[in-house]
Parts: C-alpha cells; structure tokens; sequence
C-alpha cells in the first residue's frame, strides 16, 4: 500500500533539511562536543568574484550602452554572489566569531577594519566622480541605473570577500608538529 | 618593538604538545603556533596563563630580546658554580 502523498512529501523535506548538513551541526553543537572544521587560507578564490565584479563595473562604465550585455554580466556576478557565502564558511574568518580566540578575534577585528576603511575610501571618491563623469557625458537614466546597480554589485562582492582575502594573506602556514 | 619568547623550548622539554598546551590555557592550537613564530603577540593574560601552565616567571618566557642559546645559558651557570 503506497504512503498517503502527504507523508512522503514531509519525509522528502525532512531528508532534504538532513542533505544540508544543518541537523547534525545543530546537534553537536548543543552536546557541547567539539567540531572539527577545516578552514583554510583562501588566497585565490575569493579573487574572482571581486575580478568578475570589477569587470562588470568598467564595462558598464566604458562600453556604449548595451544593456543586454550588462544584463548577461550582471546574471554572471549574481551567480559568483551567492557562492560568496560558501567562500566565507570554508575561509578562515568560517568559524562562527564566539568560538575564536584571542588571535582569531584580533584577525576579524583587522580584517572587517580593513574591509570597511578600503570601501569607505573607494565610496568617497568614487561617488562624486561617478556624478561628475554622469555630468559631463550626459547619461541617460537607463545607463545611470546600470552604472548604479554594478557599484551596488562591485560593493557587495568586495564586502563578501575582502575580510576572508585579507585575513588568507595575513596567516602564514603553520608546519606540522 | 618585537617580543620574543621561548614556548617551543619549554614545550619540547616537557614533551608537551601544541594541542595540550592550547587547551590547558584556552585558545585554539594554531595559536600557540603562531605564537612560537612570533607572528602574535600574545595578550597579558595569555602569556601569564602559558607561564602559569610551566610554572615559570613571565620574564622565563618571554622577553624583549632575543633569548640566547640554551648551550650559552647552561654554560654561564655552570661558570658562576
């Protein structure tokens, strides 16, 4: 006799919430056992959501409007957006921030500082060139809203990424005792 | 200006490992090898419990200058006898 459609669809989802590892974690957290979790210097990935970000945000800038092109580039770094989180979990800033350590406090600490003081400074000078460039080449607001979405873009990426960039190319590897 | 400290040193003498080492003071073991590096400076209070762990003046473990060779330490103290 075949399983009434409800049962089998609830049993999908709670095999589904168990396929995203998310149970098991909550689940050693709350015995209090240690987790042993790899999070290693990510050197080189995190580049390429912020190279994929900074391409989008020239072309949309010096290209004639094109908005199809945009368009497609835009769908590209959306999809290197959403791995950002993926990337933060498996950098070394992963590890939720009340299991670290004094070093490991000290290198968040450094890492979202330099993150913020990088994008305060490039939003600062990068607003007012970007209206004046608007000023002076007589955009449309079609080209104003693309060239807007893509710093929006170039501004998230570069926050997803830049801690775990900084904080992989501040820690040296450790030899093995 | 740079600290230096002798926690390796201490550590192979005792035969205690960098994972023993971190839990008895509380921090995570790649800390204490980045601390052996010298590529962290450790706060008061860790450097106080790590020369609490040895049961040794903080002054035994670290310094701001370099440590000499243990060879040079022993044969200074055997002079002064």
């Amino acid at each position: 006799m075949k399983p009434p459609v409800i049962e089998t669809f609830l049993l999908k989802l709670d095999d589904s919430l168990r396929w995203t590892g998310i149970p098991t974690r909550v689940s050693a957290q709350m015995s209090g056992a240690p987790i042993e979790r790899k999070h290693r210097p990510l050197r080189w990935i995190p580049i390429w959501p912020v190279a994929f970000s900074c391409a989008l945000f020239i072309l949309s800038l010096t290209l004639p409007f094109a908005l199809d092109l945009v368009e497609l580039a835009s769908a590209l770094v959306a999809i290197v957006m959403a791995m950002a989180p993926v990337i933060h979990m498996q950098g070394p800033l992963g590890r939720p921030s009340y299991e670290d350590d004094e070093r490991e406090a000290a290198l968040r600490k450094d890492s979202f500082l330099f993150c913020f003081g990088l994008l305060a400074c490039l939003n600062c000078l990068g607003q007012p060139f970007l209206v004046i460039l608007a000023v002076l080449q007589h955009w449309h607001a079609a080209k104003s809203v693309v060239v807007a979405i893509s710093a929006l873009m170039l501004n998230v990426t570069l926050f997803q990424n830049l801690p775990t960039l900084y904080a992989s190319w501040n820690l040296q590897a450790l030899p093995k005792e | 200006m740079g600290l230096y400290n002798r926690i390796a040193v201490f550590r192979a003498e005792r035969g205690v490992s960098r994972r023993d080492l971190a839990e008895a003071v509380g921090v995570n073991n790649q800390t204490i090898g980045y601390l052996e590096r010298g590529d962290y400076t450790p706060s008061l209070e860790l450097a106080l419990k790590i020369a609490h762990y040895f049961g040794v003046n903080i002054e035994m473990l670290f310094s701001f200058e370099r440590f000499e060779p243990i060879g040079m330490t022993l044969k200074r103290a055997g002079e002064d006898q």
